[in-house]
């Protein structure tokens, strides 16, 4: 059986002329019409009776759900989730996110009218419409205005259509075919799945430049390079060489402790642990070594964390029996000062932290490889 | 119609008969033709001022913020006055094709499409201002809220954060409308070229238009709620930009009427703008028929119209600053015109206030150097006027042992010109490529006035 035809065309030389047509096509029993035209033509709708548009009250409902939203997500962000408190006065500060709230709005909205527009109430993109697949519709969007009768019923017959148009003053009459509705092939599924793979490939990369290469590369290095000297680096302008003036004999920094002793066999033989043996030292030993010293030691002394493979000298094993020989004073000096190429830890980590750090030490040293009588 | 006396009669916005193919011939073969070519010696010296320009922000990234002015006490300088400056001229294109739509002005039609171009490309050079200003402008998206491992998110009553979303959405929302009006126009260029590929791409960006009727009421529907919604955008978002300053304390910028005073001042310079560009492309691009004599009668009507709501905005914040008794808002505003750098306030005064007066003449509003000159003036005066608002502001705060003086440098000198020809270049593109005249809102036009005509002579 042959698909029946999508339709009758012809063409009229203006608006006018297809406004006058329309009650003459419909008085020969044609009631399905459609019309295409360069402009809206006010008064097509009336003439074909074509229902008014719904598209306002999706965008009204879209445009209250955009400033509900940004309004909630507002309060949830600067009241609940991250407080943000401004002279002691309440998180709620309604006022200062209207402004927001009204751009989610209408941003919402607008898009809304627009994309429902071409791709829910009109279908669209369409490109197997049949009229694309014509010469006529190069005319219909220059200057010619096109009726077309839509087959409805087994009784519809082509011959009488195109008279019925002819007779109202059109053109050009010609028998628009049925639109090709073609299902999609494993073929085309195949490429379809390979272009949206390729698409996040590509996404994926660009982004992965984006936050990772781009930041580093020059000349945006976050403020690194700057006029200034940094800490330890040489400079010509004084005799010594050293960018950094040595403090005064004798200076003693703010509300810190001075470790008076002069070497890391000295400091084994002289300091003392001065903390008394609690619960509380040995958790807050725990909560120091794992915030400072598990990074590269591991939090079990191992010298084996994630960071060490990026070092080329490996961090100490505090398991090894050089450690558990080594004297508490000398581990405090060590941390206290640096060793080879461990940073000094004075200025970030107090005194008795230091101890309570030495004390978790010797605790975890005995946790491993625990003699039986210790299980007991 | 013909019973009406001559002075009655409706002067018709499209001169000379021509029919909807000549329209499409006349505006739209242009995509489809080399351009002359003073268009290439154009737009050769636009895109290397931008060329210039965009280098200068290269060298002012890879050598930070302190190579331009902006220091303490006037930490925004050139880039803040910048974008305030595009923001305005980017106004004029939705006041055009959206407020004047509503209002059903049929004079918009012919110019609302290079119009809404302007205020595209003003936008793109307004955003990249905030964006090199920042200091670090690798990381914009700072200014947006996004789950992050600090577990903060940005401060929603800054106003500068309420600029972000104005700013984005009102760019957003301005390349919507400019791309849904162009869609029928896309389809009218796929039915007119020659070339397969071109035809594929034209029909690709038309989403397979064919002008059904039924997609045409849901085209218009859209088309005028667009219009609504964008109309509270265009007076929406120089308020909110205006709030940047206003809703500090600093004497000069705490006003009240700031939101409605930028406004009209963004528009003011968008205007003047928008006249500038179709004196050259009416004339350069043979449009006189469609773009006639009386639009540009109109929009000198705008713009001076404007000049006089500025003119009282100008009065009515010097009588605030007198009537408020405020010693240092009083200063202020002496400060403005009498000051270090009076020629900023007075040229201002003069560009935007004085010099519009003369398009009280007709005679003025239909010279076409005539309007030129007073919009360029406009143009400058209203970037002055921004100078004066945030320099001449800044510079003298509350505490007088803060006080410092502005000077510009050479890279901020650069960005702006680099801006101007980023501008001109993105113009000169649009102009060479795209249907500038909105074809599918002219056609009905040209089918009116030639029924008039007819109805005349028959």
């Amino acid at each position: 059986m042959r698909k029946p035809a999508y339709g009758v065309l012809a063409l009229f030389p203006s608006a006018d002329a297809l406004l006058k047509a329309i009650p003459k096509v419909k008085a020969r029993g044609y009631a399905q019409l459609e019309a295409y035209t360069p402009y809206p033509v006010h008064g097509l709708d009336a003439a074909l009776g074509l229902p008014e548009s719904k598209l306002g009250v999706l965008v009204f409902l879209m445009a209250a759900f955009g400033a509900v939203g940004v309004f909630a997500f507002e309060w949830w962000a600067n009241a609940v989730n991250y407080p943000l408190l401004t002279g002691g006065k309440n998180a709620f500060t309604w006022p200062a996110w209207i402004p927001p709230t009204l751009e989610g709005s209408i941003f919402l909205g607008t898009f809304t009218a627009a994309l429902a527009m071409l791709f829910i109430f009109n279908g669209l993109p369409f490109f197997g419409h049949p009229l694309l697949q014509t010469k006529t519709i190069d005319e219909i969007t220059r200057d010619r205005f096109a009726l077309l009768i839509v087959p409805s019923g087994a009784a519809f017959d082509e011959a009488d259509a195109a008279a019925a148009l002819r007779a109202a003053g059109g053109a050009a009459v010609e028998t628009l075919p049925a639109p090709s509705h073609e299902t999609p092939d494993a073929a085309w599924w195949t490429r379809t799945a390979l272009a949206i793979a390729a698409a996040c490939a590509v996404a994926g990369g660009a982004t992965a430049f984006a936050i990772r290469v781009f930041p580093t590369v020059k000349p945006m290095v976050n403020m690194e390079v700057q006029p200034r000297l940094d800490a330890q680096e040489p400079d010509s302008f004084f005799a010594n060489g050293r960018g950094m003036r040595l403090p005064p004999a004798g200076t003693v920094p703010r509300g810190g402790t001075p470790i008076l002793a002069a070497s890391l066999d000295a400091a084994g033989r002289e300091l003392i642990d001065p903390l008394p043996v609690t619960e509380f030292v040995l958790e807050r030993g725990r909560r120091q070594f794992d915030r400072h010293c598990a990074v590269c030691h591991d939090r079990l002394g191992t010298g084996r964390a994630s960071l060490s493979s990026v070092y080329t000298a490996k961090p100490a094993d505090l398991q090894s029996s050089t450690m558990r020989k080594i004297a508490d004073g000398s581990l405090y000096w060590v941390i206290s000062q640096g060793y080879n190429t461990m940073p000094a830890y004075a200025a970030d980590v107090s005194p008795d932290d230091r101890w309570a750090i030495v004390r978790y030490i010797r605790a975890l040293q005995r946790s491993q490889d625990a003699p039986e009588r210790d299980l007991k | 119609m013909s019973s009406l006396p001559e002075s009655l009669r409706e002067k018709p916005l499209v001169e000379g008969r021509v029919s909807l193919a000549d329209l499409d011939e006349h505006v739209q073969s242009l995509s489809e033709t080399n351009p002359p070519r003073s268009w290439y010696v154009a737009v050769s010296i636009t895109s290397l001022v931008a060329l210039v320009g965009l280098s200068t922000v290269g060298y002012m990234v890879s050598h930070g913020i302190g190579t331009m002015g902006n220091n303490e006490p006037v930490v925004w300088g050139f880039p803040i006055v910048n974008f305030v400056f595009w923001v305005g001229i980017g106004h004029a294109g939705t006041l055009i094709s959206v407020i004047l739509l509503l209002y059903r002005q049929r004079w918009r039609n012919a110019i609302s499409r290079t119009a809404e171009a302007v205020t595209v490309f003003a936008f793109i050079c307004a955003m990249m201002f905030p964006a090199i200003h920042i200091g670090r402008p690798w990381m914009p998206h700072w200014l947006l809220p996004y789950p992050n491992s600090r577990g903060m998110w940005i401060d929603f009553r800054s106003p500068l954060i309420w600029d972000v979303f104005a700013v984005f959405t009102y760019f957003g929302v301005s390349i919507l409308f400019w791309y849904m009006g162009l869609i029928p126009d896309l389809a009218s260029l796929r039915g007119r070229t020659k070339s397969k590929v071109k035809r594929a791409v034209y029909g690709l960006l038309s989403w397979g238009w064919v002008g059904d009727a039924r997609h045409w009421l849901q085209y218009e529907k859209a088309y005028l709620i667009l219009a609504g919604l964008t109309t509270t955008l265009a007076l929406s978002v120089h308020s909110i930009v205006s709030m940047d300053f206003a809703a500090s304390i600093l004497p000069g910028w705490h006003m009240t009427i700031f939101p409605p005073y930028f406004v009209v001042g963004a528009a003011f310079s968008g205007f003047a703008g928008v006249v500038i560009v179709f004196a050259f492309v009416r004339t350069t691009m043979k449009l006189e028929g469609y773009i006639t004599m009386r639009h540009m009668d109109l929009l000198n009507k705008m713009v001076l119209f404007l000049s006089c709501v500025m003119t009282y905005a100008y009065i009515m914040e010097g009588f605030t600053a007198w009537y408020s008794s405020n010693v240092f808002d009083r200063y202020i505003f002496a400060n403005y015109v009498f000051g270090d750098q009076w020629w900023a306030g007075c040229l201002t005064i003069f560009c935007n206030c004085v010099l519009p007066q003369l398009l009280w003449f007709p005679k003025m509003r239909r010279s076409v150097p005539a309007m030129v000159t007073v919009a360029a003036g406009v143009t400058l005066g209203m970037w002055f006027e921004r100078y004066t608002i945030l320099i001449l502001s800044l510079h003298r705060g509350y505490l007088p042992a803060t006080w410092g003086t502005f000077r510009p440098t050479i890279v901020d000198a650069g960005i702006l010109v680099g801006s101007i020809g980023i501008f001109l270049t993105l113009l000169l593109l649009f102009l060479k490529n795209m249907p500038i005249i909105a074809a599918w809102e002219v056609k009905p036009d040209i089918v009116h006035y030639q029924k008039d005509a007819e109805v005349e002579h028959a």
